[in-house]
C-alpha cells in the first residue's frame, strides 16, 4: 500500500515539477526505465511469492540502473553504439516477461 | 532445456551454500527470472528468524518508498521526454502539409477567379471592338496560348516505369532509370510543335512561348505548377499530327525507352479536346496607359502588347 502510494507520489511530483533531463543523461533514460520496470516487476512478484525484502528491492533497483547505465556508457565509448544496450534490453526484457508471467499465475491462477 | 544437474536445479531456496550454477546463463534466466537475491534473503530470514525489528524496519520501509517515488518520477520523465521528442517532428510536418494544401486551394480559387475575370474582359473587349479586329485578336490569343481552345488532336502519354522493389527489404529503389525527366517532356513538346501542333498542354497546363518545363527536387514543374506521372501531353493540330509526331526522333527515342526500361509511351488521337488558357504573363516593364490617348501606341513608346521579361 505504501509502495503504491509512493509510486503515485513520484508520478505526481514528476507531473508537477516537470524536470528536464540534461542532455548528457538522455541516452541513459530508456535503459533506466527498463531497469526500473525490471525492479518493480521483480518486487511485485517477490511480494506475491511472500519473499519481498525492502533491502533487496532497493539494491536491485540501484544496481540495475547503474549496471545498465555503465553498459550504455561502455558501448558509447567502444563505438559499438546501441548493440551493448540491446543486450541489456534483452536480459531485462526476459526477466520482466518471466516475472509478469509469474504475477499473472499468482493473480489469476492460470 | 535440461541442465546438467536435473535433480539439483539452481534454486537457492533449498540450500544456500550448495548452489549449483547452471552452465547456461540464458536457461537460468528463462527458468528463474526473479532476482535470486530475494530467495537468498528469504532463506536467510528463515535461518535467523524474522526481519530485524527496532528502528531499522521503518527506515528500510522509507527507503523503499523513496526508491519507488524515484521510479515513478523516472517513468514520468521518460514519458514526457518521449512525448516531447516525437510529436514536435510530426507536428511540424503536419503543419507544413496543411499549409501547402491551404495555399494550393487558395491558388486554385484565385486562378478560377482570374479565369472568370479574363472571360469577362474578353467579352467586353469583343463588344467594344469591331468584328474583324475582335476575330483577329481571338486568333492571336488562341495562337499564343492566352485563350481556351478546342479541336481535334493527339494525346501523348508518358509514364514513369514502375520502380523496382527490393525483394528482401520491400523498399522501393529510388534511383530508377525509367523516370520521365523534364528533358523528356521538353522533347515531346518540341517534337509536337515541330509536327504542326497549334496548342499544347501538359497535364492541363497550357504551354506558351514563355513556358518552362523543369525539374525541382523530385517533381517536374510546368510553369511552376507541379505535374506528376503519368504525363498527358495533349496537342491540337492538323489531322496528320499523330502520324508526323510518330515519325520524329523523340517518338522513336521513347519507343526505345519504353521497350528498354518499361516506361509508358502511348500515342492516341483525341477528338474535340479543350485546352485551358495559360496563365497570363505578368507585365514587368510595360504599364497600362492611364491617360486617354487617341491611338493605342501613339504616345506610349513602351510596347504594351508583347509580354516582356522572358521569365514568365
Amino acid at each position: 500500500m505504501i509502495a503504491v502510494l509512493a509510486l503515485i507520489a513520484g508520478v505526481a511530483v514528476g507531473i508537477w515539477w516537470e524536470p528536464t533531463v540534461p542532455l548528457a543523461l538522455q541516452p541513459y533514460l530508456p535503459i533506466a526505465v527498463v531497469a526500473a520496470l525490471d525492479a518493480v516487476f521483480g518486487g511485485i512478484r517477490a511480494r506475491l511469492d511472500g519473499i519481498f525484502d525492502d533491502k533487496q528491492f532497493v539494491i536491485s533497483f540501484i544496481s540495475n540502473v547503474l549496471v545498465a547505465a555503465l553498459i550504455v556508457y561502455l558501448g558509447d565509448q567502444l563505438g559499438v553504439g546501441g548493440q551493448l544496450s540491446t543486450g541489456v534490453v534483452v536480459v531485462l526484457g526476459v526477466r520482466i516477461f518471466g516475472n509478469v508471467a509469474a504475477i499473472r499465475r499468482h493473480m489469476f491462477r492460470a | 532445456m535440461s541442465t546438467a544437474n536435473p535433480p539439483n536445479p539452481p534454486n537457492p531456496d533449498g540450500d544456500g551454500r550448495r548452489r549449483v550454477f547452471a552452465p547456461d546463463f540464458l536457461t537460468e534466466l528463462f527458468r528463474n527470472p526473479l532476482d535470486p537475491a530475494y530467495a537468498d534473503a528469504a532463506a536467510r530470514r528463515r535461518e535467523r528468524g524474522p526481519a530485524p525489528g527496532g528502528w531499522r524496519a521503518p527506515l528500510t520501509r522509507a527507503i523503499t518508498a523513496v526508491t519507488l517515488a524515484a521510479i515513478g518520477l523516472l517513468f514520468v520523465v521518460a514519458y514526457r521526454h518521449a512525448l516531447a521528442d516525437e510529436p514536435s517532428r510530426s507536428q511540424a510536418r503536419a503543419g507544413l502539409v496543411t499549409q501547402i494544401n491551404d495555399r494550393r486551394t487558395s491558388t486554385e480559387r484565385l486562378r478560377s477567379q482570374a479565369d472568370g475575370l479574363r472571360e469577362d474582359v474578353a467579352r467586353l473587349r469583343d463588344a467594344a471592338l469591331d468584328q474583324t479586329e475582335a476575330t483577329r485578336l481571338r486568333e492571336m490569343e488562341a495562337a499564343t496560348g492566352l485563350a481556351k481552345v478546342h479541336g481535334d488532336g493527339v494525346v501523348v502519354r508518358l509514364g514513369d516505369a514502375p520502380t523496382a522493389v527490393d525483394a528482401v527489404t520491400g523498399q522501393r529503389n529510388g534511383e530508377s532509370l525509367g523516370r520521365v525527366l523534364d528533358r523528356d517532356l521538353q522533347d515531346v513538346a518540341n517534337a509536337l510543335w515541330a509536327s504542326g501542333a497549334e496548342a499544347i498542354s501538359i497535364n492541363g497546363q497550357r504551354l506558351t512561348s514563355t513556358s518552362t518545363v523543369r525539374t525541382a527536387g523530385g517533381a517536374i514543374l510546368v510553369d511552376f505548377q507541379p505535374v506528376t506521372s503519368p504525363y498527358d501531353v495533349t496537342a491540337i493540330g492538323p489531322d496528320d499530327l499523330g502520324g508526323r509526331f510518330a515519325g520524329t526522333d523523340a517518338a522513336r527515342l521513347f519507343r526505345a525507352l519504353a521497350g528498354q526500361y518499361g516506361m509508358t509511351f502511348q500515342l492516341r488521337d483525341a477528338n474535340n479536346v479543350t485546352l485551358p488558357a495559360a496563365i497570363a504573363p505578368q507585365l514587368r516593364y510595360a504599364a497600362p496607359a492611364t491617360s486617354e490617348t487617341p491611338g493605342p501606341n501613339a504616345s506610349q513608346p513602351t510596347p504594351s502588347t508583347t509580354p516582356s521579361g522572358g521569365g514568365r
